[in-house]
């Protein structure tokens, strides 16, 4: 093995030991839990809006309720469930797969299986062919045709 | 195109129309969320006037109207004659009234309960946890629990006498059975 060769593998192992180092897992803050958790709410007042970015009232009371909640040493799921509780599974900005709301989730996923399905469906079709013309019209075409060869119409081509 | 396929496009557009259909036929005021239908949940919290607390049980047989309320609420002013009236008719029976305030200072609901005729007792939810608890959105919403402390409806917006006296009779129905 050469040594560029050597380097390139050293080079790429480094930036796979970059990347698994930096996606470790690491431990949250609570201030950081808070703050994701609350990214997955959404604010009741709002339009699209989660409970961690709206500057309403009603957003910094639920802020204030989850910072409670973590530091009471209540789970992730715990607190969800508190919200969905209260305001049904509306309130969870990524809804559970296993509810109604979870069609926000299958109904795509349904969608490009069937589309991928007739897209290669059509792929795979032979190309449409043309019906054989039955063999007294062949007769007649080339009949018709040798007739106005022998004819030779130059005249009628210029026009 | 194959038959199938038509079938199920014709089938996902048919179940589109229906879904709309039921989502626009909704009136809003009748949203229904996590809360209705469960048990509505117990809380204390301080009077307006300052003369202690008020506990709510929901499950003391009674019939209670809760109403979600603050002094800067447009539509909280436009309901409250129709709520004064109600309450007066109802002040003699078992029929419970409650009015929490909501997101507002205590000396401005203070205010608004004596400048608009409020009489029935009025708490003030500091901190939005009571009203957590209900699912609120926004003010004013008046809940309805039953006698036997489920919530069994909501109206979110301004409510009318009609639909409260409506609310509060159809519970009052179960008490009597």
């Amino acid at each position: 093995m050469s040594r560029s060769r050597i380097a390139i593998a050293v080079a790429l192992l480094g930036i796979v030991v970059a990347v698994g180092w930096s996606a470790r897992p690491q431990a949250e803050t609570p201030a950081e839990r808070v703050d994701r958790i609350t990214s997955e709410l959404r604010c009741v007042v709002c339009q699209g809006l989660s409970v961690r970015d709206s500057p309403s009232e009603s957003a910094r009371q639920m802020r204030d309720l989850v910072t409670q909640r973590v530091t009471g040493g209540r789970t992730d799921e715990q607190i969800r469930d508190e919200f969905r509780a209260s305001y049904g599974d509306w309130v969870v900005l990524s809804p559970p797969v296993a509810s109604w709301s979870g069609l926000v989730w299958l109904v795509p996923i349904a969608a490009l299986i069937i589309g991928l399905a007739v897209a290669m469906r059509r792929l795979r079709a032979p190309p449409a062919s043309l019906p054989e013309p039955p063999s007294a019209a062949v007769a007649a075409l080339r009949e018709r045709v040798a007739r106005e060869e022998a004819l030779d119409l130059p005249a009628a081509d210029a026009r | 195109m194959p038959r199938w396929l038509r079938l199920a496009i014709v089938v996902a557009i048919g179940a589109l129309v229906v879904v709309l259909v039921l989502a626009f036929r909704r009136p809003p005021q009748d949203i229904r969320t996590g809360t209705v239908g469960k048990p509505a949940a117990a809380f204390t919290l301080q009077k307006l006037d300052g003369t202690g607390t008020l506990t709510m049980t929901p499950t003391d047989g009674k019939v209670v109207v809760i109403n979600f309320w603050a002094s800067w609420c447009i539509p909280c002013k436009q309901e409250n004659p129709a709520l004064v009236r109600v309450y007066e008719r109802y002040r003699a029976s078992d029929v419970v009234f409650i009015g929490v305030l909501y997101q507002d200072s205590r000396e401005a609901g203070l205010q608004y309960v004596r400048d608009n005729g409020v009489t029935w007792p009025t708490v003030s939810d500091d901190d939005g946890r009571v009203a957590f608890a209900y699912g609120v959105f926004g003010i004013p919403e008046t809940y309805f629990i039953g006698p036997d402390g489920i919530i069994a409806g909501r109206h979110i917006g301004p409510i009318d006498e009609t639909t409260l006296i409506n609310g509060i009779e159809s519970l009052r129905a179960k008490v009597k059975r």
